[in-house]
């Protein structure tokens, strides 16, 4: 089985966004992106993407477009809307905020 | 956030096809196999790890389905057929319960529209509940009043209020004199009255002090009916002057619409009343003006503190009353609502707890009927959660049949509630307030859904809540054993409330029963009754109203067929309107009588005819002769029952009495010269009070005075042709001599049963709903013992090819049932014992534990109750137990 780590609640919501932040990309590259950026740690299953990709685009935060793949066939491609972005900013945030307390509560213990 | 809702809306009507997803997901597989044969997997091994790796199509095509905005209407929907199919597989439990809710809302909804307002909601005045009507009371008058006396001294000297205002006792007919005329209402009120209600005009503005001071300015508030239907919301009616019984009067504003007086009479016109102290002080032969008192209390101070402020007043004031009555006189002081609703009140709350009681059986009905589906159901609901249901969704799914249910019966109940209201309105006596503008209250219809919702709900959810257990597929219901017990102790508490139902309303309507039955005293057969009331105007004089009264006495005398006619100023049953009290009676060559002070005696002044057209026996002496009528003399006829109490041992002919000396020393003798049988005369339920006739001569000065009542005159009229005929004649002989007179016509029957419309509304509706109680209670019983049959069927199947006859079988189910019975007979007796007390002064002629009754309503619940489990026990006994045994 490959190294699998629970994602925090809606941690995979921003994952998709900031994956989608460097352009319109379909289903299976998000999945491939995220597992080579964080080296194969974090392990998209699909049985999650798809319905959080739908579920991001029901709320408007990212478009999808039929298109054609790298190998020429019919793929749905998603790409980040105004509103998704502005929602980026926002998580963004959020995440560096909960990460830099999490940090600063778990220092302590290290040091001591 | 607009534009997240025109998302939302773009892919609810577009729904996305399920192929687009479909082939999302396959290129992704795609991809993946691509990348798996490009890392040097062979195609099959490239084609299974990329479905390993994927995870279940059908799980990411079901999320993808989820996401979607909208798709808890699918389920909703999903839920709703599903339970519309469960329900038509079931038409009989269906129907069971949706009438059963029709029946509990309905019941429910009907009557709290009619007692609301009688309970309930606040007065329309600010605070309201800091308004009290405060006064004397004594035993002719039991409505509180004061008189101009004492009022000024009270109203300067008291103590627990704000504020104390008054209007006259009398309010006044008047006519409207221009324009299209109108007869009104014209109460007269003090400049303070509204501000102490809290009530401000909603078009101009009220009284100022100098319009209440003798010789003020002619002015009137009018009433917001009048300003729509005469000025058509004109504001250019402010200021303007009318005419009202022929004098200007200057309107200066209008009364809000939902303004009404405290004792709820008719106002079109408001006038301040002028607030002479000295001449009112004077008047009335020096007692001063009657007038009702109400007065609004400081903040924090109770009724019962006020009474006890009022206390120095209340002794101050008795000194000045007469000696003889001094202890006939007491203070009251209440809330302007107990005031306003008398004693409608105890019938208000005797209805509602009826109605609740059924809606109570109803829910009881209903639980019962669900938890008996919901242990059937055991099987499907394991099957479906082997399946795959989420509990979540199993518990939606009873929800939203609960809430089907719910709705089917409140549409049915709210249609049932409205039918009721219209009988409620059709036999509603006229002492209860507001029935003419009740309308079914939607705030009540949305709580009784809720109500019916929550039990719904809540029973239902019972089965989906517990973890369906694998054992369930089998089919062998264990658990639903502990909802049997549940149901049974339902059944017991539905028939213990229908006891105590059927308790209620048997003793109302056998009281009402000996109300209608019981002897008046005279005869009510054949004989119509005309009542003529004389507008102040244009019969101002004593003599105008004698006259007028005698040609129609006259005139109908010489009708076809008429036997005899009479005229009398008030009929029995209902009380007359003078009266005395007992000691105010001066017996000619006796000392004052010292005890009875408390004891009324009501008088009547009748023609000589008046005996004979009631067929009222005179036992001693004679009745008034027609040469009377121009006697010097006057002469009265005491009711047995007066004659005994003043003359126990002596003959009361040709005795001399004076009936009013203590108010007017100088009022004149009468001359005894018969006694007459006793006749009904305290309403149908008050006691036989004693009683004087008093003839009305040809003399002016016996038909006037008395105010109001003196305008009024009833005619009795006996005649052979049918009472249809003889009402006709009486109107057109009316008409004859002033068409615009309004003539009030009825049988004397009629007169007397109006009397009894409020024992009959009490009686009728009580007993409707005890009937309902009855019915739904039954189903119950009935429900639950053909359950547990069907439970055991069996059970039963193996006992009767161990040999059981089919009497053991009977015997086995109705021992179960008379448990029950016996059970809920026995906790309703009880409760009933207790409950019947707060009808006791409902009841007449029968008492509140009256054994009869008892026994009745026991023996109709036993037969009832056991016809219901016969039938269940009897296809108990009819299992074929090859058949019962193969059942699995």
């Amino acid at each position: 089985m490959p190294p699998t780590s629970d994602l925090l609640q809606g941690t995979l919501d921003l994952l998709i966004l900031k994956t989608l932040a460097s352009g319109p990309m379909h289903g299976w590259g998000v999945a491939q992106r995220i597992q080579q950026v964080s080296r194969d740690a974090l392990q998209i299953g699909q049985g999650s993407l798809y319905p959080a990709l739908h579920r991001l685009e029901y709320r408007g935060w990212i478009q999808a477009e039929w298109g054609a793949s790298e190998n020429n066939r019919r793929a749905k491609f998603y790409s980040l809307t105004n509103i998704g972005r502005k929602q980026l900013k926002t998580e963004l945030g959020d995440w560096e905020r909960l990460t830099e307390a999490i940090a600063l509560v778990l220092k302590p213990a290290q040091e001591g | 956030m607009l534009k997240r809702f025109l998302t939302h809306l773009r892919f609810l009507v577009a729904r996305r096809a399920h192929d687009e997803v479909d082939e999302e997901l396959r290129f992704h597989l795609d991809q993946q196999i691509g990348a798996n044969i490009a890392a040097g997997m062979s195609p099959n091994e490239a084609r299974r790890q990329a479905l390993i790796s994927f995870g279940g199509v059908g799980k990411s095509r079901e999320g993808c389905r989820e996401a979607r905005p909208g798709f808890w209407m699918e389920i909703l929907a999903q839920d709703v057929r599903y339970g519309i199919r469960g329900f038509q597989r079931n038409p009989i439990f269906t129907l069971t319960i949706v009438v059963t809710l029709m029946l509990g809302i309905g019941a429910t909804a009907a009557v709290f529209s009619v007692v609301d307002r009688i309970l309930f909601r606040a007065l329309p005045y600010a605070q309201g509940d800091r308004l009290v009507s405060v006064g004397l009371v004594q035993s002719m008058e039991t409505q509180e009043f004061m008189l101009g006396g004492f009022y000024y001294d009270w109203r300067r000297n008291q103590q627990p209020f704000e504020s104390m205002t008054s209007e006259g006792a009398v309010t006044r007919e008047c006519d409207l004199t221009e324009g299209s005329p109108a007869q009104l209402s014209c109460p007269t009120v003090e400049v303070n009255f509204l501000p102490t209600l809290g009530v401000s005009p909603v078009a101009g503005r009220n009284f100022l002090p100098e319009e209440g001071r003798p010789g003020g300015p002619r002015v009137a508030l009018i009433s917001y009916g009048l300003w729509r239907t005469h000025y058509n919301r004109d504001p250019g009616a402010l200021n303007k002057t009318i005419e009202i019984d022929g004098k200007p009067v200057r309107v200066i504003g209008v009364l809000p619409k939902e303004f009404e007086m405290p004792r709820l009479q008719a106002a079109d016109v408001v006038f301040p009343m002028t607030m002479d102290e000295a001449a009112d002080r004077k008047s009335n032969s020096g007692i001063g003006g009657p007038k009702r008192v109400f007065a609004r209390l400081k903040p924090g101070v109770s009724v019962e503190q006020a009474y006890a402020q009022l206390g120095p007043l209340f002794e101050q004031t008795q000194k000045w009353i007469p000696a003889e009555i001094r202890s006939n006189f007491r203070l009251k002081v209440r809330s302007l609502r107990d005031r306003q609703m008398q004693d409608v009140r105890l019938t208000a709350w005797v209805l509602l707890g009826t109605a609740l009681a059924v809606l109570l059986i109803a829910c009881a009905n209903v639980a019962s009927l669900l938890m008996a589906r919901g242990a059937a159901r055991h099987r499907e609901l394991a099957v479906r959660s082997a399946l795959g249901a989420s509990r979540g969704r199993l518990v939606r799914q009873a929800l939203t049949e609960a809430a089907l249910l719910s709705f089917a019966g409140a549409v049915t109940g709210c249609a049932f509630a409205e039918g009721l209201l219209h009988v409620f309105l059709a036999m509603a006596p006229a002492s209860v307030p507001y029935i003419g503008r009740v309308q079914l209250d939607l705030r009540i219809v949305c709580f009784t859904i809720a109500l019916s919702f929550l039990c719904g709900g809540l029973f239902g959810l019972v089965p989906a809540l517990q973890r369906p257990r694998e054992e369930m597929l089998t089919g062998r219901t264990l658990v639903s054993i502990s909802h049997a017990a549940v149901r049974q102790w339902l059944v017991v508490a539905q028939i213990a409330a229908s006891v105590i139902l059927l308790t209620g309303a048997a003793l109302l309507l056998r009281s009402f029963w000996s109300l209608e039955n019981q002897q008046l005293g005279m005869r009510e057969d054949n004989t119509v009754t005309a009542s003529v009331m004389l507008g102040e105007r244009t019969y101002s004089s004593a003599a105008s109203k004698m006259a007028f009264f005698q040609q129609l006495a006259t005139r109908l005398r010489f009708g076809p067929g008429v036997e005899v006619v009479s005229v009398s100023d008030s009929l029995p049953p209902a009380d007359g309107h003078g009266g005395v009290r007992y000691n105010e009676i001066l017996v000619s060559g006796r000392p004052h009588i010292t005890e009875g002070a408390g004891t009324v005696v009501r008088n009547r002044l009748v023609s000589p005819e008046y005996f004979r057209a009631l067929d009222i026996p005179i036992v001693r002496g004679a009745s008034f002769r027609e040469e009377d009528l121009n006697s010097n003399e006057r002469l009265a006829i005491l009711s047995q029952r007066l004659a005994e109490m003043l003359f126990p041992a002596q003959n009361p002919i040709g005795q001399r009495l004076n009936f009013e000396h203590v108010s007017f020393p100088e009022s004149a003798w009468y001359t005894v010269v018969g006694v007459a049988a006793n006749v009904k005369n305290g309403g149908l339920t008050g006691e036989q009070t004693p009683e004087y006739y008093v003839l009305r001569r040809n003399r002016a000065d016996d038909w006037g005075g008395r105010g109001v009542w003196g305008q009024t005159a009833t005619f009795v009229v006996r005649s052979s042709l049918t009472q249809e005929e003889t009402a006709k004649w009486i109107r057109s002989q009316v008409a004859a001599l002033d068409p615009t007179l309004p003539v009030d016509v009825a049988t004397l029957r009629q007169r007397v049963s109006k009397l009894a419309d409020q024992p009959r509304f009490q009686a009728t509706l009580v007993a409707f709903f005890a009937m309902v109680g009855l019915v739904l209670a039954v189903i119950g019983l009935y429900g639950v013992i053909a359950f547990l049959v069907a439970q055991r069927t069996q059970e039963i199947g193996v006992r009767m090819a161990l040999g059981a006859a089919r009497t053991d079988i009977l015997r086995l189910v109705m021992r179960r049932s008379l448990r029950l019975i016996v059970a809920g007979l026995a906790v309703g007796l009880v409760a009933a014992l207790a409950a019947s007390r707060v009808l006791s002064s409902l009841l007449f002629g029968v008492g509140p534990r009256d054994p009869v009754t008892y026994g009745a309503v026991t023996m109709v619940l036993m037969v009832v109750a056991v016809a219901a489990t016969l039938v269940p026990a009897r296809s108990a006994s009819k299992v074929d137990p090859a058949v019962a045994l193969r059942s699995e």
